[in-house]
């Protein structure tokens, strides 16, 4: 027999009176992995999208210009439009300017850090060209529901948000279409390196009564171009919960503006208002809602790690009249700081309450302690040492702790689960090892602590004082 | 030469309250290797005191208690646990046995708090345990728990604990109390055994007259003092009287 089964034995000896211990020790690790996993998850979601959306650099109209902002929520999809701009544009003549500045602030700022950041030196000549993806909001009657309709150049917009995913359908062929008039007037279609493949063609009605882009001829080639379907202008792709909340799929039709669109995919969802919108070409929108060479908001994703986009968003405001440049990492920062603050807010509370109750543990154990006097004395008799005395006590509580660490870090998980569904935190909840060792560590500590004090008493305890104390049965 | 167990001046004084309680007045003890020794006298005579003191679980006042020639009480903790563990086998009637722990995981106790049979191994002293729990008669309840036993049971498992060890010395606090005069002199005639078979040194502490019939040295304790060879132990005891 060693003293780990002696401890084994003496635990299971006092059953109630260590649930008690126990169920204290299991709430305080509880409260403190729930808080831990959310906080984490929470955190981790934001650093995701810190590191989706930290090189991204969005331009809006200027403040004062009329926009949806935070506040505004559709009842019916809990649509939260903080990223939806309404009502008010950016030209599109406006953009090369944009770009420009953007451009030179990069380089600038580039040249200041002295090359990448993470590749000291690595010549500007690696640095490919910032993506910029347009976009246009406005809002729709679809199916007798009010719906925000975004015009997109998708494959821009897919480069942009490179997260996005569709969960069923396809994306849209090789080319983009960059305008369209739905009186079937005029077309342009360009290739995916910005090339214009078709311009002034004439148009025509295929046998389905699509638009045809009839022959014509690349601006600087010689050759003819064969007559191709322009793919895409009546395309529409669908965020996710709307999809789901309107019970459309792929190969369905939708009429936006009496328009018919075909539904060609799906997005999955991203915890984003872009689950809530119908995507259309840019060229369609702006000829729909008769905003031609008007944009809502440019996105601009800098392919360059590292790379300075404050800078850019500095010179932009600085620069560019008209508009507001933000960076998401700053946005995100915001939130981030938020939480931390939220965080060690509760940090705060949780640890005062575990403080209590290690008190009440405290209690417990030295009445439960007290109460095995006579059995002290006699294993002191018999030869334990006052160190041997202790390590009985210090196992019996090191398995408690543990066992309640156990208990509490799935109680903890179950109520991070409850908590992020009750308060809507939407971070999906990741587990580590690092939160069972912090339970288990928890557990240990919170109960080895409230009995250090009355075992190092009892252990020096007088044998002949243990004479006169009744043996607990 | 110098006596296996030996006191000098043993004194030992409670304050209790403003009060101070003089238990042992100095007391001068020899005891020898093989010694059947049985200290008798009325409650708060010191006999309990001076027994603690000898088995190193009260330290006295003043004086020295001397086991082969070593002063135990210049020992530190850990050496005076060792001490105990290894010299000494306690049974106590308030040190009951351990509830939760069977009658073989009761005896072994002492083992695993003795460096020499930790280096034991675990078949080892169960066949020890068990051997010696046959020699009591009580192979029977080897795997039986304390509740299940009998007063006089009870005693002879705390016998074996207390001869786990192989101490030198098996010292007895009221060993027979609240037992009937048949179990009473079943327990004695056991401690006889053992000090005849297993030549060990036994003290004992007991109200009990009925120990007078085996025991080789009779003490008389009256108010802190010892009495040693006195002509009527019986007469000492009823009357309060010692004569030297």
């Amino acid at each position: 027999m060693r003293i780990l089964k002696l401890s084994i034995l003496e635990l299971m000896r006092r059953p109630k009176k260590n649930m008690v211990i126990a169920s204290s020790i299991v709430i305080a690790v509880a409260l403190l992995t729930s808080l831990s996993i959310v906080s984490d998850s929470a955190n981790s979601a934001i650093m995701e999208i810190i590191a989706k959306t930290g090189h991204t650099l969005t331009v809006r109209p200027a403040a004062g210009s009329s926009s949806a902002g935070a506040g505004e929520k559709s009842q019916e999809y809990k649509l939260t439009t903080s990223e939806v701009v309404m009502d008010s544009y950016i030209p599109e003549d406006a953009v090369p300017e944009i770009m420009k500045n953007y451009d030179k602030a990069i380089r600038e700022g580039w040249e200041r850090k002295g090359g990448l950041v993470s590749n000291p030196g690595l010549p500007e000549a690696s640095i490919e060209p910032p993506t910029w993806a347009p976009r246009l909001f406005e809002k729709a009657v679809v199916d007798g529901h009010e719906v925000i309709v975004t015009g997109v150049e998708l494959r821009k917009e897919y480069f942009v948000r490179f997260w996005w995913n569709l969960s069923s359908g396809e994306w849209p062929a090789e080319t983009d279409v960059t305008d369209v008039n739905t009186s079937v007037s005029k077309m342009y279609v360009i290739d995916s390196k910005g090339n214009v493949v078709i311009n002034k063609t004439e148009y025509g009605v295929d046998s389905s009564g699509r638009a045809v882009a009839s022959l014509g001829k690349k601006s600087d080639a010689t050759e003819s171009v064969k007559p191709i379907l322009i793919k895409g202008w009546d395309d529409a792709y669908l965020g996710g919960t709307y999809a789901k909340a309107r019970g459309l799929k792929v190969g369905d039709k939708l009429t936006i503006n009496n328009t018919a669109f075909n539904i060609k995919g799906i997005l999955e969802e991203t915890n984003s208002a872009d689950d809530y919108m119908i995507y259309i070409p840019l060229r369609t929108a702006q000829r729909l809602f008769h905003k031609e060479g008007l944009i809502s908001l440019l996105s601009v994703r800098a392919m360059c790690p590292n790379c300075p986009v404050g800078d850019a968003m500095v010179a932009l405001n600085k620069h560019v009249t008209g508009i507001t440049a933000v960076s998401q990492l700053d946005v995100a920062g915001v939130q981030f700081d938020f939480f931390n603050m939220l965080y060690k807010f509760l940090l705060a509370v949780i640890v005062s309450t575990i403080i209590v109750g290690i008190f009440s543990i405290f209690n417990i154990v030295t009445g439960s302690l007290y109460a095995r006097i006579r059995e002290i004395g006699m294993l002191k008799a018999i030869g334990a040492s006052r160190f041997q005395l202790f390590s009985i006590f210090i196992v019996e509580h090191f398995i408690l702790g543990l066992a309640a660490g156990i208990g509490g870090y799935f109680l903890g998980l179950g109520m991070a689960y409850i908590l992020n569904t009750l308060l809507d935190i939407g971070a999906v909840i990741q587990i580590t090892p690092n939160f069972i060792w912090r339970a288990l560590l928890l557990g240990i500590v919170c109960s080895i602590v409230a009995i250090i004090y009355p075992a190092y008493k009892l252990s020096k305890l007088k044998i002949t004082e243990t004479f006169r104390t009744q043996w607990e049965t | 030469m110098s006596e296996f167990i030996e006191t000098k001046g043993l004194k030992k004084v409670y304050q209790v309250g403003d009060q101070r309680v003089e238990a042992l007045k100095g007391v001068d003890l020899e005891i020898t290797q093989g010694d059947f020794a049985v200290f008798m006298g009325h409650s708060g005579s010191g006999k309990t005191t001076l027994v603690s003191a000898i088995g190193g679980l009260t330290r006295p006042t003043e004086g020295t208690v001397l086991i082969e020639g070593n002063d135990i009480w210049k020992l530190n903790d850990r050496q005076l646990s060792n001490f105990r563990n290894r010299k000494i086998g306690f049974m106590f009637q308030s040190f009951s046995l351990l509830p939760t722990l069977n009658v073989l995981n009761n005896v072994v106790m002492p083992t695993i708090f003795s460096n020499s049979s930790r280096k034991k191994n675990a078949d080892e002293l169960k066949t020890k345990a068990i051997s010696l729990l046959a020699d009591l008669e009580m192979q029977r309840k080897v795997y039986s728990f304390p509740s299940e036993l009998s007063g006089g049971e009870q005693r002879r498992v705390a016998i074996a604990r207390a001869l786990i060890n192989d101490p030198e010395i098996i010292l007895a606090d009221e060993p027979t109390g609240e037992l009937d005069i048949r179990t009473e002199r079943e327990v004695i005639d056991i401690f006889s055994h053992i000090n005849e078979t297993y030549k060990k040194t036994l003290i004992v502490v007991s109200h009990s007259l009925t120990w007078l019939e085996k025991a080789k040295t009779i003490i008389v304790m009256k108010d802190g003092l010892m009495f040693k060879d006195v002509e009527d132990p019986v007469e000492a005891i009823m009357e309060g009287v010692c004569k030297q």
